[in-house]
């Protein structure tokens, strides 16, 4: 805790200093007199003060939101001697809105009394805040001295990115031997019914179709097809993004990601990330709840991080990016060194899917309609359809997401535009 | 509440120097803009240089007028200053902040309580400055004076320095 002079007591002695200069300077009492007041409040810091004894407890609702959820945050102080005044000043984190309440909060207690202030804040954007840091500022009861002193008791919080339910979702090409949702053309454990053939021996009583069976007076079984989950690997693009703060590319790219982490978790595939970027960074592909948390953390965590270098995906360990999993690629395609890195993995063979990010209607919600910038949009949208076509062209499955399209709506129209091409030939 | 009583005791504060002496009412309510602005903005700076220019024109005031001291007004001024610095001061911290029930009760309790000492100080030192200035020799005055008003403001001085 540390103890100064308060800014008060340096200005009645600039006061004090100024009265008395002129009462001596013009030979009139009345100003000595008019600075007594003064004097006898400065001359009260002879006596030597004891500092302030109280405690400060903090409570804060949740430790994990999601983005546009709110938390209240509730600062209690308990004196254990008299404070003549108290100020708080709560946790604040960038990019977070104090929605009701103030996170200042101004206080006299007397020994043993309590007060409490509470706030809350919204939190638009995804993040890791910290919310266990309190400023405080006691003064004594005259306002002469100060004591400030920072109270941390870390209470951690994870803003995640918004969840759009998705009924439908790309499908993979290869899958895994792993029980899942995927109904396989093979025949062998599942709950699906397939074909139909004779028994042999080593077949279940479970398996015997008995209306079969006694309609063509031999034993006959039911085949099922067999069940099975896939692996999916988002990649993310962190070399850069366009837009307003909280609804920039990256963010809406975030959010779509965790979106179809969560439909593919339900599925009971399994999920791995990569963000490229200025740092690259990987969560190994597994399923369950608990996959859940780590993907949502490590996209928290994204962030644009500048470098000239561009980062080989050889670096990625062969467990994290299975040659049989399906890729998507989530970019606003802002850099080109992400283009290559995604036209690489095609060349590889992997099962590759750009979902990418239109940042061109992201920019402009950003900005002023204006003929200049309408004119901009057009030419930019012209440029991007360009290299959309171009990366169509090296047989990429791309799929453009427009905000404030809805990201189901963009992965629908993928699945329309499959079909017509099955259609067409 | 607390502006309330800063823009009175800066009203109160212009009001003793513009009838300290007619001469000088203008620039003694003109004292009053800088007043209500630091009032306004809640900058402590411009409520210091506010009450330093309300003494500066009380002190040409006096002088114009060469009355006999009179400490009434003179202890008003003080008091009113001191309240209006004060208010300024608690204003700016209660800036944007939740104020608790006590806040205010208790600011007010501190300035009766600092009027009330200054008129109990102020009663004791009068009556011991009648006998004082008569054993004092009147040449050695001005000098005595000075250096008071030196040592005064040193030992304030000091004590904030211990204070910090």
């Amino acid at each position: 805790m540390t103890g100064r002079v308060s800014p008060l007591a340096l200005s009645l002695l600039a006061v004090a200093g100024w009265m008395v200069s002129l009462g001596v300077v013009s030979g009139r009492p009345e100003l000595i007199v008019a600075g007594l007041p003064v004097l006898l409040l400065l001359a009260t810091l002879a006596r030597p003060a004891a500092r302030p004894d109280y405690v400060i407890e903090q409570e804060t609702g949740t430790d994990r939101v999601f983005e546009g959820d709110e938390v209240t945050v509730t600062m209690t102080v308990t004196a254990r001697s008299p404070i003549g005044l108290i100020e708080l000043l709560g946790p604040r984190p960038a990019g977070s809105v104090v929605r009701s309440g103030r996170h200042r909060a101004v206080m006299t207690l007397g020994a043993g009394a309590s007060g409490r202030a509470s706030y809350t804040l919204a939190f638009p954007g995804r993040g890791a805040h910290d919310l266990g840091a309190i400023a405080i500022r006691v003064r004594d009861r005259l306002g002469l001295r100060s004591w400030e002193h920072r109270h941390v008791d870390p209470r951690p919080l994870r803003v995640f990115p918004r969840i759009v339910p998705l009924r439908h979702v790309p499908r993979p090409v290869h899958v895994q031997a792993s029980v899942g949702d995927y109904v396989s053309r093979a025949c062998g454990e599942g709950i699906e019914p397939g074909d139909i053939r004779q028994f042999a021996p080593g077949d279940r009583i479970k398996q015997v179709n008995w209306r079969a069976s006694l309609r063509l007076g031999q034993l006959y079984v039911t085949q099922q097809h067999r069940e099975r989950n896939a692996d999916v690997v988002l990649m993310l693009d962190t070399l850069a993004e366009v837009g307003a703060p909280s609804e920039t590319t990256l963010d809406l790219g975030v959010r779509a990601a965790a979106s179809l982490a969560t439909a593919y978790l339900a599925r009971k595939d399994r999920v791995g990330l990569i963000t490229y970027g200025g740092v690259m960074s990987w969560v190994r592909p597994r399923s369950g709840a608990a996959q859940y948390e780590r993907l949502a953390d490590a996209l928290v965590r994204a962030d644009v991080v500048f470098t000239y270098v561009a980062k080989d995906l050889l670096r990625v360990p062969p467990r994290v990016l299975s040659p049989q999993a399906l890729v998507i690629a989530i970019t606003p395609l802002l850099d080109r060194r992400f283009a290559k890195a995604v036209l690489d993995l095609a060349a590889r063979g992997f099962d590759l899917l750009v979902l990418v990010v239109s940042p061109v209607d992201v920019t402009r919600a950003a900005l002023a309609p204006t003929p200049t910038a309408d004119l901009a949009g057009r030419l930019w949208r012209l440029e991007r359809r360009a290299d959309l076509v171009e990366l169509r062209r090296h047989g990429l499955r791309v799929i453009e997401w427009r905000y404030p399209e809805p990201l189901e709506a963009a992965l629908a129209d993928s699945r329309r535009r499959r079909v017509r091409l099955a259609e067409t030939g | 509440m607390i502006r309330l009583v800063a823009a009175l005791a800066a009203v109160v504060a212009c009001a003793v120097v513009a009838l300290a002496s007619p001469l000088v009412a203008a620039p003694g309510l003109a004292v009053l803009l800088p007043a209500a602005l630091s009032i306004l903005a809640r900058w402590r700076w411009l409520a210091v240089l506010a009450a330093c220019g309300d003494l500066g024109v009380y002190t040409v005031a006096l002088s114009i007028e060469r009355a006999a001291a009179s400490p009434g007004p003179a202890l008003a001024l003080g008091v009113a200053l001191v309240v209006f610095l004060d208010a300024v001061d608690l204003s700016a911290r209660l800036r944007s902040a939740t104020v608790g029930d006590g806040v205010v009760r208790s600011a007010l309790v501190r300035w009766a309580a600092l009027g009330l000492g200054a008129v109990a100080a102020a009663v004791p030192t009068l009556a011991m400055a009648g006998p004082l200035a008569a054993i004092l020799p009147v040449a050695a005055s001005p000098l005595v004076a000075a250096a008071g008003a030196l040592a005064s403001v040193l030992i304030l001085a000091a004590l904030i320095r211990r204070a910090a």
